[in-house]
């Protein structure tokens, strides 16, 4: 520490140093050489708190962390990952700044000087390095702030301690990494240097070893985490992988006091010191890349191949909830629409209807199954292609609800009720998806072209849920963003509902192709009172629900003009719908 | 561009021998330090920071090179992976600019930010060279005869561009303030932050990345960037004074330390 650097002098270590030789040289002894290094390490770890790199650092780990959770259903098995994936932001930027703090006196020009003072180089190193201690308020704060927004938004399941745990260490590990390449290379380059090649080891998907992920700092992308109905153990590994880092950091500091110590017995206490890390290291990695268990991963394929056997089914209003053992939390959230919908139907079909939540699982992945027999990864990997959530046709009285995917809150969360009230109506109305129009369609979602019972779905989705007129409106799409479908070599204007698009919820069938036809008669008919709208709809249920009754029909009897849609050109290859004709 | 200060040296060798008489420096031209510019150019390459470039360069490329040969076939690298690989490169080029002798070099006839524009241009030129190579090591993972959409390059092109013209803009303007010593190892992260926020704001993403934009929209709004930033260059380059910002409240107080 210098006067130029800012810090306040060392006075008492070095004076207690001096104080032990009478002429004034510096007698090296154990308690005043710690002394040293405390103060030392004190000072450091308050320009590692208030530097603006660490701040920064947090500040871009804490906005990583939130849009990686972004607004879906925060499940604890993937967001303590996730929260790592922020504290790797923070790691760069303390690794950074820790090379920058070390290469201070060789890069001022400063090494004579620094020379002559009674602390030698490795006892500054040593401070370097205990100073990173200043770096843990800034990692202990973003997992503290994390926590607190996600357990706000009802987190599903309980944090792990070791992934949190082992947060921390990565960025203790970077900041000694950062120490180790600033006894060498003060230049701020090297620090940069090691901040990316830190962040690219986090983009797993092009480098060597997808059974050997865990093995990487931090794995942030790489995983099917989002979407598990549970925690997996060692999926990813998270005790074994923090105590990988923390021999990472203690190898680092191992390098860094190597490079500065000179006395041959320190060189000797650090070389078992460094052996004593790579073999933790290396046990550590060697558990971490053992195969799940495969009883785990039979439960795990069995869950999402039929998940009735591991779900728990609700009745209400007649309608089945069927969710996972861990998501009873959703519950209320899911039956508001649906039973807002239910109240205003005149009648209902008369297969019962099911909201089931599923799994998007892929299979073959090798971070999964790795270590397993071919066999057994075929058979896990074709049970899961006949699982629901891969399924590309559903059921006409089911909902599927993929797990991970429903919002906690805010304006996402009314997107999902309306889709969920959308996909309700659509199943009162007896409106198909694929499913029920293969013939032309090849899986292409069906358009109820000029079909009254469209526009009865959207009004009745509207009504239960009351999304705002704007957000509606937006879906028509201007310029080129106009959704459209080409139906018998006519371009029809679509129209996307809200929250189309976010995988919140399958409908029946897969869901039809609104159109803008529909959307803009069922917003005529929110206009109108709505008994008057019921009556009529009541009277004749049946005959509203019919395929061949049309949109002006439906019009007449409401006694309000059709609206107009404008045309499209029709696109000269456009892949062709199929007409919902069930 | 700007006006020189006074050349001491000059005035005095030209001053007249009587004290009575006024000062008069010897008409000259106000592009007469053109002349010296060959002279220059031999210092300029000795002050090059090419270690610094050549570490970046290099370990963008070989990153890339090392993704290159581990992805399968089935997953080549693209236009993603040469953006993260060309970071390096952008980082190292942030040390550039930097003019560490800049009270002195003002004093000289010559302006004094034609050094950090020579160092710019230089590392501009091994900047291509390097974006030429990761694109060939991109072009050589396509097996021969594959038939694969690729997307279009120059909009690629166009984007490092403005990265780099943006890294640039901000290491003057960091070798401007109290922080001149720090100058890549600032203006480094803070382009890089810079960047990725306009990258995923979805106000700003709309006209800067596809598939949201056009590669013809996005390839316009990139350069447009760059000759922004450019000026923005041009502009810290010629501010002759370090701006001690801290200190503007602390009148008489003498500047704070650099802390590096």
């Amino acid at each position: 520490m210098t006067s130029r650097e800012g810090g306040p002098a060392i006075s008492d270590a070095d004076s207690a140093v001096a104080s032990h030789d009478p002429a004034g040289l510096p007698a090296p002894s154990r308690a005043p050489r710690m002394r040293t290094v405390l103060a030392l390490a004190k000072v450091e770890a308050s320009f590692l708190v208030r530097s603006l790199l660490v701040v920064a650092g947090l500040l871009a780990g804490g906005a990583v962390v939130w849009v990686t959770i972004g607004s879906k259903e925060p499940l604890w098995w993937n967001v303590g990952w996730r929260i790592g994936a922020g504290q790797l932001v923070i790691g760069m930027a303390v690794l950074a700044a820790a090379q920058l703090a070390v290469g201070r006196a060789r890069r001022n020009g400063m090494t004579d000087l620094y020379a002559s003072f009674p602390a030698t180089a490795g006892t500054r190193t040593l401070a370097h390095l205990v100073g990173l201690a200043g770096a843990a308020p800034a990692s202990l704060l973003l997992i503290a702030a994390a926590d607190a927004v996600v357990q706000l938004r009802g987190a599903i399941g309980a944090p792990s301690i070791a992934v949190l745990v082992g947060g921390l260490l990565l960025v203790i590990a970077a900041g000694a990494a950062g120490t180790a390449i600033g006894t060498r290379f003060p230049h701020p380059m090297a620090g940069v240097l090691g901040a990316l090649v830190l962040f690219l080891s986090s983009g797993q998907s092009h480098l060597p070893g997808a059974a050997e992920l865990w093995l990487y700092p931090w794995e942030s992308f790489s995983d099917q985490l989002g979407g598990l109905p549970g925690p997996l153990a060692g999926y990813p590994p998270a005790a074994p992988h923090a105590v990988e880092l923390a021999g990472l950091a203690a190898l680092a500091g191992v390098v860094a006091l190597a490079v500065t110590v000179t006395s041959t017995r320190a060189r000797g206490g650090l070389a078992a010191a460094g052996i004593v890390a790579i073999a933790v290291i290396c046990l550590a990695g060697a558990v971490q890349v053992r195969p799940i268990p495969t009883g785990d991963l039979n439960q795990l394929v069995n869950e999402v191949a039929d998940p009735g056997s591991a779900q728990r089914c609700t009745t209400a209003s007649q309608v089945r909830y069927c969710l996972y053992p861990r998501f009873g939390s959703l519950l209320p959230s899911l039956e508001a629409p649906v039973s807002e919908v239910l109240a205003l139907l005149p009648a209902r079909p008369a297969q019962p209807l099911t909201v089931r939540q599923v799994v998007y699982l892929s299979l073959p992945d090798s971070t999964l199954t790795h270590g397993h027999l071919n066999r057994d990864v075929s058979r896990w990997t074709a049970r899961v292609q006949q699982a629901p959530g891969n399924a590309t046709v559903t059921p006409a009285t089911a909902i599927y609800l993929p797990v991970g995917n429903w919002p906690a809150a805010g304006g996402q969360l009314a997107d999902a009720h309306f889709d969920l009230a959308l996909a309700t109506a659509e199943w009162a109305v007896r409106l198909p998806g694929p499913s029920g129009s293969l013939s032309g369609g090849g899986g292409m979602p069906c358009v109820p072209l000029n079909q009254a019972r469209e526009p009865v779905a959207i009004w009745l989705a509207i009504l239960a849920t009351h999304p705002p007129a704007g957000e509606l409106q937006d879906g028509l799409g201007v310029g080129t963003t106009i959704p459209a479908a080409v139906v018998r070599n006519t371009a029809i204007r679509g129209w996307d509902y809200p929250g189309v698009g976010g995988g919140y919820v399958t409908p029946p069938g897969g869901g039809p192709q609104t159109t803008a036809a529909g959307y803009l008669l069922a917003s005529a008919m929110t206009r109108l009172p709505q008994q008057k709208v019921s009556h009529i709809l009541a009277d004749d249920w049946g005959k509203w629900l019919n395929w061949h009754t049309t949109d002006a029909q439906l019009a007449a009897a409401l006694g309000i003009p059709m609206p107009s849609v404008s045309t499209l050109p029709a696109p000269a290859n456009g892949p062709e719908a199929a007409l919902c004709t069930t | 561009m700007a006006s020189q200060p006074p050349n001491i040296l000059n005035a005095a060798e030209d001053a007249p021998s009587a004290p009575e008489q006024p000062v008069r420096p010897t008409p000259r031209s106000r592009l007469s330090w053109l002349r010296a510019l060959p002279r220059l150019a031999r210092p300029i390459t000795q002050t090059m920071p090419w270690a610094t470039l050549l570490a970046g360069c290099l370990a963008g490329t070989i990153i890339l090179a090392v993704m290159a040969h581990f992805a399968g076939a089935s997953q080549p690298p693209g236009p993603g992976t040469i953006r993260l690989a060309f970071l390096p490169a952008v980082a190292a080029l942030a040390f550039a600019p930097r003019a560490p002798f800049r009270p002195l070099t003002q004093a000289t006839p010559v302006p004094a930010w034609v050094a950090p524009v020579g160092h710019i241009l230089l590392a501009a030129a091994m900047l291509t060279v390097t974006c030429w190579a990761q694109l060939r090591i991109v072009a050589h993972t396509i097996p021969p005869g594959a038939i694969v959409h690729m997307p279009a390059i120059y909009p690629l092109i166009a984007q490092l561009a403005g990265w780099c013209a943006v890294t640039v803009a901000a290491a003057a303007c960091v070798d401007r303030s109290r922080y001149a010593d720090l100058g890549g190892a600032i203006a480094a992260p803070v382009s890089f932050a810079g960047t990725a926020i306009v990258w995923y704001l979805p106000i700003t993403s709309r006209f800067l990345a596809e598939p949201a934009a056009t590669a013809h929209s996005v390839t316009i709004t990139w350069y447009a960037i760059a000759a922004g930033a450019l000026a923005l260059t041009c502009v810290a380059m010629r501010d002759q004074w370090h701006r001690y910002a801290r200190n503007l409240g602390r009148r008489g107080s003498a500047p704070t330390a650099l802390r590096a």
